[in-house]
């Protein structure tokens, strides 16, 4: 592979994406609303009631799977609880907002008609793949961790005492730096997969909103203390998800089929 | 330069293109011609590696285009898509710099400046594809496909919806090209265009009908009238000529016959006409278009 052509494909998209601005607004606005919604529950709503997080009894038997931090008053327990549960939206921000542009990626340049005299150049079918997936992330990634930025120092100027330290820990870096990416890798993969094999815009975004699914059950899951997944478990996880990334992009240019793109799609 | 040895393409059980073989050498230009559906822009993408053939096989500058050299080769070649395929919100320098870094050049900016200057395309080149005339649009392609140097060019339709000016242009640009030692191959509508370009031209509808230069297709497929103007009554030497074309006539002033090799005959009908006495003003070989040859090939095709 070489990066050369990677760089150049890349470059190419992250300037056509900064002249259509507009494809980053559901990004932008994900990660508001990521921003938002933890503090207006966490903080907001508590101090406009007066009600304190600690005296929802259900609220605070649930935050229990929060191992470790039993010095922490109920309030701050919950609070740490409801944070570490809205952290994973940032997760999911730079795949459903990058999806759209994923899901595009092949077939765009098909409906543009730009697509065959890119494929008449050198550049191989895994150089165009992994330049359109990190043509969709990188930007989306930079939001993202932007946006989490903004949050853990929202949490430090606003929680309950011992609740930022509590935060600033492996597990909250792990889900940041290591599955969150990795997570975003596979998915976007698959929607770039999607977009090689279908031969409509529409029908790969269709498809690509079902990749979010698994992503949501593991949120979910998360929400109702059925699943706490420790730094240990975070770390597993983001390694197998790389591994499933490194297969996808191999499935990806072996069943990327230049002829029946070519020829077959209109 | 181009080899092409019983190219087949099927989709499904329709055979697009059938045992096509031919070959393009250095410092020619060859004319593929052929109606739409005839099969040229799939004869392209086969011999860019763009598609693989169901059969047959290409050797481009020598080597054999196979899975494994098709990247390798494209390197080589400069293919012009049917359509320009710019990327609309990126500029012309900006779509020229991203292929001169995919084709992987040494001095890129150097490759655009160059491209830039030879199709004439400066003023335009800090303005957006999107804001571009198809003309302009066109250009553009052509100075893609033109950026590294390659040895090899397979133009789909390069000057299709150009004007005049512009179409000389890109002429003169295939011109300068062949005479650099590119092997080139044009696949058009234009008969006028290809008379005026190719050195050969190939016929195409599924099977390559046939391949040659423009003015011995026409003698090989038509029959040539030959005009000839003597003094006094026509009508007098109508007999003479009779004995090369038993049809011949006499129209207006001039006597008219129809020859196969017109070129290879005239001598010996002058040489009848002064011996029987005649006086020989004008000899005139009309020689039948290439449309009437294309017409003709096209017309058997049908039959």
């Amino acid at each position: 592979m070489a990066m050369t052509r990677v760089r150049a494909l890349l470059a190419k998209e992250l300037l056509d994406l900064s002249r259509n601005r507009l494809a980053l607004l559901p990004v932008g606005f994900i990660t508001i609303l990521s921003l938002v919604l933890p503090f207006a529950i966490a903080v907001a709503i508590p101090m406009l009631t007066g009600q304190e997080l600690g005296s929802d009894a259900d609220l605070v038997k649930v935050s229990g799977v929060a191992v470790g931090h039993e010095s922490l008053t109920p309030s701050a327990r919950v609070q740490l609880f409801l944070f570490q549960q809205f952290l994973l939206l940032f997760l999911l921000t730079p795949i459903t907002g990058a999806m759209a542009l994923a899901a595009h990626a092949v077939i765009g340049e098909k409906q543009a008609r730009t697509l065959e005299p890119l494929l008449a150049t050198p550049v191989s079918t895994g150089e165009l793949l992994v330049a359109k997936m990190l043509g969709a992330l990188l930007p989306t990634l930079a939001i993202s961790l932007a946006g989490l930025g903004l949050y853990l120092g929202g949490i430090v100027a606003t929680a309950a005492p011992g609740v930022a330290p509590a935060m600033l820990s492996l597990r909250t870096a792990m889900l940041a730096i290591w599955v969150g990416p990795a997570a975003a890798l596979v998915s976007l993969q698959s929607a770039i997969i999607i977009s090689s094999r279908v031969n409509d815009a529409r029908t790969a975004q269709q498809f690509g909103v079902l990749i979010i699914i698994p992503l949501a059950a593991v949120l979910v899951a998360q929400f109702t203390g059925a699943l706490w997944l420790s730094s240990t478990m975070l770390a597993l996880l983001g390694l197998g998800l790389v591994g499933v990334w490194v297969l996808l992009v191999l499935l990806s240019v072996a069943i990327f089929d230049r002829d029946s793109i070519l020829t077959r799609w209109r | 330069m181009i080899s092409a040895q019983h190219l087949t393409r099927r989709f499904a059980a329709r055979a697009v293109v059938a045992d096509v073989s031919f070959d393009v050498s250095k410092s020619e230009i060859v004319a593929l011609l052929g109606p739409n559906g005839a099969g040229k822009t799939t004869t392209m993408r086969m011999l860019g590696g763009l598609i693989a053939p169901t059969s047959g096989s290409v050797v481009i500058d020598g080597v054999p285009l196979t899975r494994a050299t098709a990247g390798t080769l494209r390197a080589r070649i400069g293919f012009l898509t049917e359509s320009p395929g710019l990327w609309d919100r990126l500029t012309v320098r900006e779509n020229l710099r991203t292929y001169a870094a995919l084709y992987g050049l040494s001095q890129p900016e150097h490759a655009v400046e160059r491209a830039i200057d030879v199709l004439q395309l400066s003023p335009q080149a800090s303005v957006r594809a999107a804001e571009l005339s198809k003309g302009m649009r066109q250009k553009v392609a052509l100075a893609r496909a033109l950026l590294h140097e390659p040895a090899v060019m397979l133009l789909d339709e390069p000057t299709s919806g150009l004007d005049p000016e512009i179409t000389r242009g890109v002429r003169r640009l295939l011109e300068d090209r062949r005479a650099a030692g590119c092997a080139i191959l044009v696949s058009t509508h234009n008969l006028d265009e290809a008379e005026r370009l190719a050195d050969r031209v190939a016929v195409l509808h599924q099977r390559l009908l046939a391949i040659d230069r423009p003015a011995a297709l026409r003698r090989r497929l038509t029959t040539g009238r030959l005009i000839v103007r003597v003094t006094g009554d026509p009508v007098r030497s109508l007999e003479t000529v009779r004995r090369f074309d038993p049809a011949a006539a006499v129209e207006g002033p001039a006597l008219v016959l129809k020859v196969a090799d017109a070129e290879e005959r005239t001598p010996a009908i002058v040489a009848a006409l002064v011996a029987a006495g005649a006086c020989v003003v004008e000899v005139r070989p009309e020689m039948p278009a290439l449309e009437d040859a294309y017409l003709r090939l096209m017309g058997r095709q049908a039959g």
